[in-house]
């Protein structure tokens, strides 16, 4: 099924440009465009569309989370980015559009931001999977991304997925945090570190 | 507050009572505490201090939504370095052996298998906050100075020709994940322990310190840098 996309920005020119884009990229059915940020989150709750695609500026830090109470499956958000913003406000977004990226470069974005949308399962459980621990012993033992693939027979990118995963659901981004989380949690040994 | 511009005009005892964190942010400028009820306007002008760049930096700080724009050009980039540089001397003379002591005081009291890895963990990030605070003060700000004192009309140093900003800008890397990681682990994945209010005292210095690095990089990325580059080009069109 293709996917659901809704454009909210106040610049005409812009909105009708996003919209141009994205209905000529082939990769969506339905793209609905609001100039209004007063009734945003009201009209994403009704038309539910798999990616929001809407300048920083027009919702809060709170929208996220006011969006993930009501919501199943989750929009993801993109933002339209032509002006200088704070990093902390664009790191809610899970994709940044820049005025001036390229077509392909665009559509290379709006690739991934479906494919997302449709290979996982949404992360509402926060322990780790079976799997995911698996990864992470190997990681906090120093493997890299290539020698987790071989030793557990997965890509790379399978690889990369759990360690978004992992870093998502624990909230912790480096290694070596991650290698003070095991411990805590015997998930590892001292012995086997060493 | 935090949606308010502040003004010159306002008293600086009431830019405290508004919000404390500005309290460490004035002495950064050599302003202490103890000025009656003078406005801002009014202390700057005695301490020498642009009041547009005082009220410049107080509003970044205090507001994190709010972006300087056509105001960049009353920065006074020898004053801005005089900042940055007091608030490196802060950060490694007070809030660091601060929340060292008060860590070290903490792993002390705590008896776990996982305690050397938190050890070393903090003691990593420590040396990174240290080694970038030091990369800054030894290479970058002295090259400011130098592109400074040139376009001052001044002979500087030669040499370092293919040092540039941009250089400064890719190094700027981020210490900002293993604070947030180091924050996680004391309120999530610690056990708990009968050290509860020491731990509540360590997460809410390592909060303000997020704060104040952040606000840090923010003043080098949108302040210095920008500035930088255009005496860059001036210099060598």
């Amino acid at each position: 099924m293709p996917a659901s996309a809704m454009i909210a920005e106040h610049s005409e020119i812009i909105r009708k440009g996003m919209v141009h884009l994205l209905e000529s990229s082939g990769l969506f059915g339905i793209v609905r465009e609001t100039p209004c940020s007063a009734s945003l989150l009201d009209q994403v709750r009704r038309h539910q569309p798999d990616i929001l695609f809407v300048n920083p500026g027009m919702i809060d830090a709170t929208f996220r989370d006011k969006l993930k109470k009501t919501q199943e499956p989750q929009t993801r958000l993109a933002a339209i980015v032509y002006s200088l913003h704070d990093e902390s406000t664009l790191k809610v977004f899970d994709e940044v559009i820049l005025v001036n990226d390229t077509r392909a470069k665009i559509l290379r974005k709006l690739n991934n931001l479906i494919k997302e949308q449709t290979s996982e399962e949404p992360h509402s459980d926060h322990s780790l999977t079976a799997r995911e621990l698996d990864v992470l012993k190997l990681l906090v033992k120093g493997l890299s991304n290539k020698e987790i693939s071989t030793a557990l027979f997965i890509s790379t990118h399978t690889v990369m997925t759990h360690r978004k995963n992992i870093t998502q659901k624990l909230n912790i981004k480096s290694v070596a945090g991650l290698t003070v989380y095991a411990m805590l949690n015997g998930i590892i040994s001292m012995e086997e570190l060493e | 507050m935090k949606e308010s511009i502040i003004t010159g005009s306002m008293k600086m005892a009431d830019l405290v009572a508004a919000d404390p964190r500005s309290m460490v942010l004035i002495t950064r400028f050599g302003i202490d505490l103890g000025f009656g009820d003078q406005t801002i306007k009014q202390i700057c002008q005695e301490k020498n201090i642009q009041t547009d760049f005082f009220l410049l930096m107080v509003n970044i700080f205090l507001s994190s939504s709010f972006f300087p724009n056509q105001k960049l050009k009353n920065v006074d980039v020898k004053l801005l370095l005089t900042y940055l540089a007091n608030s490196h001397e802060y950060y490694i003379r007070e809030k660091i052996p601060l929340i060292q002591a008060m860590f070290g005081n903490y792993l002390g009291k705590m008896d776990h298998p996982a305690k050397p890895q938190l050890q070393s963990f903090f003691d990593e990030y420590i040396q990174e906050v240290i080694e970038h605070i030091e990369y800054e003060e030894q290479v970058a700000f002295p090259y400011v100075s130098n592109l400074l004192a040139r376009s001052a009309g001044g002979a500087g140093k030669a040499g370092r020709e293919n040092y540039g900003i941009s250089i400064f800008e890719e190094r700027h890397t981020n210490i900002e994940d293993k604070l947030s990681d180091l924050k996680n682990l004391l309120i999530k994945y610690l056990p708990p322990s009968k050290e509860r209010f020491l731990r509540i005292r360590i997460i809410n210095e390592l909060f303000d310190l997020e704060q104040d690095l952040g606000n840090h990089a923010r003043l080098e990325d949108q302040v210095l840098i920008p500035l930088v580059e255009q005496m860059e080009k001036q210099l060598n069109p």
